[in-house]
């Protein structure tokens, strides 16, 4: 992706996301609003007290999940654009399996725990086989990656929408939803006290984050992948199956996207709803995984960047009257502006502070 | 016959181009004269298409001057060159599959009337000039350049050239994808064309083909203008020595023969290329301990194929190989890796090394599944660190810096740690094709002593290579290797450049005449 | 091409059609559906409706990937297109818009668009912007200030009533039955749509810049060494994307009289729609067109089940062309998308 050293993609993000604020502030100063009310609201959104940080945390830990999930399969040469599918899958199938199993298991802590592992194994493999899919259409079929997770996003939201509606609609439920998981069945708040975020959530997350490093930096398949990635004959020279590889590496990013939704789930939502209520964690996953580069440690300030944003979208939403939309406007400027980073080169070099040209 | 009047169609002079580090072209002098057919022979690598990339404008030569039709120009683009009357058939065809014989052909310079293409000016205009020529592609202009034959592809790009107002015609290695019969008519068409006034340039590597079409030959090696001959006067062991040379003579060691067990055996070998036809017809070779098998002859023989089959890079046909009397013909190449097969790629910039990476990180390359590197699927990078700094220092890899990326290593540098990476894998057989390619001499001689020193030590070790010099030097036994098939085995110490060369061009040792080894005799 | 090389061109996609055509047939001879009374006239007519802003699109988006440079930002343009053209209509007209406003909304529409498509074809192609995240990108602003402008104009997401566009009636012609009503007693955007298909085509395969929008996709150098800038190509076909794109949202607007805003906003995915109009359209401005028909019928078929009694899901069928997708991808491996496709060239050595 970004061939640059440490030093400029990190200049690189910063000049984006810089960029991409001073366009929205100006943007807000236009349209009448006041610049200084909106930056110190955003500030208070994001970092402003408890309840916002764990706001923040809690979009944090999703976008560190769903944006290691990106990582994975860009590092490894393969565009998926599916993550958003694979956590909508990953999510539903978590909900349910825990719903099914809910009646075999007892209550209380024990159940709950193991209830809590089936769901996360549930949305793993759901979130894997759904990323699978598209892999091995392309290493078999040579049908065009993108497209096809683009395509599988939708057909995602639409079946699980429709389940959510029909078939698993709960009892007695006015609006699509299924029905709840038990309440025994959740990640405790501990920290703050507050109902949608869990430091386990984001604890699951590092350790995400952390096996999925070791996994890319030290195992042999981790190699395999990223040297695929990197210049594909010379992998194949040392003995690398192209195919598999690429099957696996697609399963591996949508097992992580499955573990996103499985979070999202258990510990924001408590059911299943219609996916296109959801928030669009897989795309902004792409903005995140390519601020840090795709490398996953850089994910974990760019996760924490970007939950930041949209706490601060929401709190805008609820206490000033400028409008949200203005937060994914920003985002929507900030991926456009990491996805030219040649621009940012020609104005450093321009400037005398860099670059090589 | 041209008189002194008349300047030569192209003349360059001194014409030097560098790459980097790199010279390409060393001062090289070439004339064309006009309505002659020329030969630009050499070997890959040897600067004949940087030559002539030069004259067509896609590249700025660092000195020299070109001369067309003895006046000075500059060519900054292909542009340039077309507005000069030069027109270029690269090997890769400049073809846009989907659209039409008659839109590729007038691409650029369609007759039009308000935007809308004037499809009847231009067929007549095309008519016009096949009907001067044997050509038929009027036959066929609405036919999509996908649904052609590549010997068809070729005459619309010729057709185009000519559209385009050609005089002078520059074909980059035109017969590499030709079955014999469509060389035939082609070799007819460039009489035709030269006939008619035009001035043509072709690009061989195959010495046979260049004595049979052309009015004169120029020989290219290693970017140096070795010299120009009159085809009618020159034979193909005079060529073969040119293109191929004789350097500083290396003395060949000494050595007892060798008496080890067979390890390496390949029986039958039949393999396609990557356009589907058969590149590898019938190869039956063996390896043995302490031996040195070296397959020499021209490139694009099959040698890249086979050694693809034998390491497991390609599928194979029919045929089978064995290592250590053990069939591994169906086995894939990460189990080949495991099974003791090392391999010197033929290029090192994309299979041997991600340019991308550390040498630290290339030093895991091929060792996936080797322990200590690898225990458990779990990489050890310590041991990998320790043994790409063993390496470095085994094999004087210079700078001497593990974390340098392979892309600052020079190419000497670069092959030698690549050979010194395979070596460590204490193979039972070691493939290396075309080790010293591109590499400085003092790299050269350090990789032969290797090699050399592996062989005494018992390890079974095949050397492709077009260098005859090297072939010599290194090698036990030599076959030669001809479209597809091997030819004599012959012994290095006795054969001679000129039994070599013939074997090369693809005639049996030991006829004086020339007899065809089947097929069209190119 | 003619109607039978097309038909051996694409034998796999016919016989796909085919055998979805007869299964639904089928499907509905099983059950028992009332056919007249499902295809109407009306039908027609609201189909081609629907599908005039996909196609719009869609022409617009197989330019820019013939030229080698694959434009998945147009359901941005899309949206900006709607929103812009809704939020000029209220301020030109001063709040109670009338036809002459609806007609400047579009224009005003088009000129904001050519504005930003030239923004994104520099970024594209001089500044070589990863096409795929600066695609998506738009998609992402679009989502955000297209809603954006409809709360700073209305206070909410979502306009109030406006107007739409009205139907045109081309005497005598709108009297010959059943095609007189669909084709000539119909929204003139939908007649414009008509003739600019036709045009596209023509321009794409009989004019020498269409000849140059083709080799600049499938094989750059070639057009580069006859001479022709390939750079300069691919920024008319980017521009002419996302013009045409805002233009497709605009009408969208224009015919539904009001903006949405919320969720995905009204354009719901119809830019999607349109690149795979496009698709399955096999690059052909024609085909194109003909595949937005087919979505245009399936968004419009939901209604008319209903007015029968049937209860099909809204969500499931509307899958069915993203499902096609994968299904052709998969049997016909790349939809021979254009050679060079998302290959920055540079004419240098």
């Amino acid at each position: 992706m970004l061939r640059a050293s440490v030093i400029e993609r990190l200049a690189i993000a910063t000049a984006s996301t810089a960029l991409a604020l001073l366009i929205g502030v100006s943007i807000v100063a236009a349209a009448g609003y006041d610049p200084v009310q909106f930056i110190t609201s955003m500030i208070q959104g994001a970092i402003g007290g408890q309840s916002a940080i764990a706001r923040t945390l809690r979009f944090s830990t999703l976008f560190i999940l769903t944006g290691v999930a990106v990582a994975v399969a860009f590092r490894a040469g393969v565009f998926n654009i599916g993550v958003q599918g694979q956590f909508v899958v990953g999510g539903f199938a978590t909900i349910m399996s825990i719903i099914w199993t809910a009646p075999l298991l007892p209550e209380g802590i024990i159940g709950g725990v193991g209830l809590l592992l089936i769901g996360f194994v549930a949305g793993a493999c759901a979130g894997g086989a759904y990323g699978a899919l598209p892999g091995a259409l392309k290493a078999y079929a040579d049908a065009n990656v993108i497209i096809t997770t683009i395509m599988l996003n939708f057909i995602a939201t639409g079946v699980v929408g429709w389940l959510v509606q029909n078939p698993f609609r709960g009892e007695g439920n006015a609006a699509p939803n299924t029905e709840r998981i038990p309440e025994y069945v959740s990640l405790p708040s501990i920290v703050f006290d507050s109902s949608g975020f869990s430091i386990i959530g984001l604890g699951i997350a590092l350790a995400t984050v952390a096996i999925i490093f070791v996994v890319m930096e030290r195992s042999r398949f981790g190699y395999d992948m990223v040297t695929s990635g990197h210049q594909e004959s010379a992998a194949t020279y040392s003995g690398v199956g192209a195919k598999r590889t690429v099957v696996m590496t697609m399963a591996l990013s949508g097992m992580v996207a499955g573990i996103a939704g499985a979070v999202f789930a258990i510990m924001i939502q408590g059911y299943y709803t219609d996916p296109s209520g959801i928030g669009t964690y897989g795309f902004d996953a792409i903005a995140v995984s390519l601020l840090a580069a795709n490398n996953p440690i850089g994910i974990i300030p760019a996760g924490l960047l970007f939950g930041g944003l949209e706490s601060a979208g929401s709190h805008i939403g609820i206490y000033t009257d400028v409008p949200v939309q203005l937060i994914d406007g920003v985002i929507g400027l900030v991926i456009l502006f990491v996805a030219v980073p040649e621009l940012f080169r020609m104005a450093a070099v321009r400037t005398g502070l860099g670059g090589e040209r | 016959m041209t008189t002194e009047e008349t300047p030569p169609a192209v003349r360059m002079e001194g014409i030097t181009k560098r790459f980097g580090d790199v010279v390409a072209n060393d001062t090289v002098d070439f004339s064309l004269e006009k309505g002659s057919i020329h030969a630009l022979l050499g070997e890959n690598g040897s600067g004949k298409t940087t030559l002539m990339s030069v004259l067509y404008g896609l590249y700025e030569k660092n000195a020299g001057t070109i001369y067309v039709g003895g006046e000075p120009r500059t060519f900054e683009s292909p542009r340039d060159a077309m507005d000069a009357g030069v027109g270029m058939i690269h090997q890769h065809f400049q073809l846009v599959e989907t659209m039409t014989v008659l839109q590729n052909i007038i691409l650029g310079h369609e007759p039009s009337d308000n935007g809308f293409v004037d499809t009847s000016t231009a067929r007549k205009d095309i008519e016009e000039i096949c009907s001067r020529y044997d050509f038929h592609v009027d036959k066929f202009l609405d036919t999509k350049i996908q649904d052609l034959d590549l010997g068809a592809r070729q005459r619309v790009e010729i057709v185009k050239s000519l559209y385009r107002g050609a005089d002078i015609l520059i074909l980059d290695e035109p017969t590499a994808v030709l079955t014999p019969q469509e060389i035939e008519d082609l070799l007819d068409l460039m009489e035709e064309l030269a006939d008619a006034g035009h001035s043509l340039i072709f690009i061989t590597h195959k010495l046979g083909e260049a004595l049979g079409a052309a009015d004169e030959i120029t020989v290219l090696r290693d970017g140096e203008a070795i010299g120009t001959v009159d085809a009618g006067e020159t034979s193909e062991e005079e060529l073969a020595r040119m293109m191929v040379g004789r350097e500083v003579q290396f003395d060949r060691p000494p050595r007892d023969p060798p008496k080890g067990d067979t390890v390496l055996d390949a029986e039958q070998l039949h393999v396609r290329g990557s356009r589907g036809l058969e590149q590898v017809s019938g190869v039956d070779l063996t390896v043995r301990e302490g031996e040195i098998l070296g397959v020499a002859g021209v490139q694009g023989n099959g040698q890249t194929e086979m050694v693809e089959a034998l390491t497991g890079l390609r599928d194979i046909d029919s045929g089978s190989v064995r290592l250590n009397g053990e069939t591994i013909t169906d086995t894939n190449r990460r189990q080949r890796i495991d099974a003791g097969i090392a391999y010197i790629p033929e290029d090192r910039t994309t299979e041997g090394l991600v340019q991308d990476y550390t040498l630290v990180r290339n030093a895991l390359l091929g060792n996936q599944t080797v322990e200590p590197f690898v225990d458990n699927r779990m990489i050890d990078w310590a041991a990998v660190h320790d043994h790409a700094g063993e390496i470095i220092q085994e094999y004087d890899v210079q700078p001497p810096t593990k974390s340098a990326d392979a892309k600052s290593l020079s190419g000497g540098n670069q092959q030698k740690f690549i050979v010194g990476r395979e070596i460590e894998h204490d193979p039972d057989v070691m493939i290396a094709s075309h080790p010293t390619r591109g590499v400085d001499i003092g790299s050269i001689e350090f990789i032969h002593d290797r090699l050399l020193e592996l062989r005494d030590a018992g390890m079974a070790i095949l050397v492709v290579s077009s260098k005859l010099d090297e072939i010599q030097k290194l090698s036990d036994r030599i076959v030669v290797m001809y479209e597809g098939e091997f030819m004599d085995t012959v012994d290095p110490v006795e054969t001679t450049e000129e039994e070599l060369g013939m074997l090369m061009a693809g005639h049996d040792a030991g006829s004086g005449d020339n007899v065809p080894s089947g097929g069209v005799q190119l | 091409m003619s109607f039978a090389e097309y038909i051996k061109g694409n034998s796999g996609r016919v016989a796909g059609i085919v055998v979805l055509v007869a299964a639904a047939v089928l499907a509905a001879v099983a059950m028992d559906l009332p056919f007249l009374e499902i295809f109407t006239v009306g039908f027609v007519e609201r189909s081609l409706q629907a599908a005039t802003p996909i196609a719009l699109t869609a022409i617009g988006g197989l330019y820019a990937e013939k030229s080698g440079v694959f434009n998945i930002g147009v359901e941005g343009f899309m949206i900006f297109g709607a929103a812009i053209a809704a939020t000029m209509m209220w301020i030109i007209s001063g709040g109670s818009p009338g036809q002459s406003d609806v007609w400047l909304a579009i224009l005003a529409s088009v000129l904001v668009s050519l504005a930003f498509a030239i923004v994104f074809a520099v970024l594209l192609i001089r500044y070589e912007a990863d096409q795929i995240v600066a695609g998506l990108a738009l998609w992402f602003i679009g989502l955000g200030f297209g809603p954006f402008m409809a709360v700073l104009v209305w206070d909410s997401r979502n306009s109030p009533s406006l107007e739409s566009i009205n139907d045109l009636t081309i005497p005598v012609l709108a009297d010959i039955p059943v095609l007189g009503p669909i084709f000539f007693d119909t929204s003139p955007l939908v007649m414009f749509t008509a003739v600019l298909a036709v045009a596209a085509w023509k321009f794409l395969n009989d004019t020498r810049y269409g000849y140059w929008i083709q080799a600049a996709g499938e094989n750059p150098e070639a057009l580069d060494t006859a001479g022709i800038s390939v750079k300069r190509v691919r920024y008319a076909a980017v521009i002419f994307s996302g013009v045409m794109a805002g233009l497709g949202g605009a009408v969208l607007l224009a015919q539904a009289g009001s903006f949405t805003g919320t969720g995905e906003t009204m354009v719901s995915g119809r830019g999607w729609i349109g690149i795979v109009a496009y698709l399955f359209g096999n690059y052909n401005p024609l085909g194109a067109a003909v595949a937005a028909l087919v979505f245009g019928g399936l968004d419009m078929l939901q209604i008319q089940l209903q007015t029968v009694g049937i209860n099909v899901p809204n969500r499931l069928v509307n899958l069915f062309p993203y499902a096609g997708v994968i299904l052709v991808l998969t049997i016909w491996g790349t939809t021979r998308t254009p050679s060079a496709v998302g290959e920055p060239y540079e004419s240098e050595e």
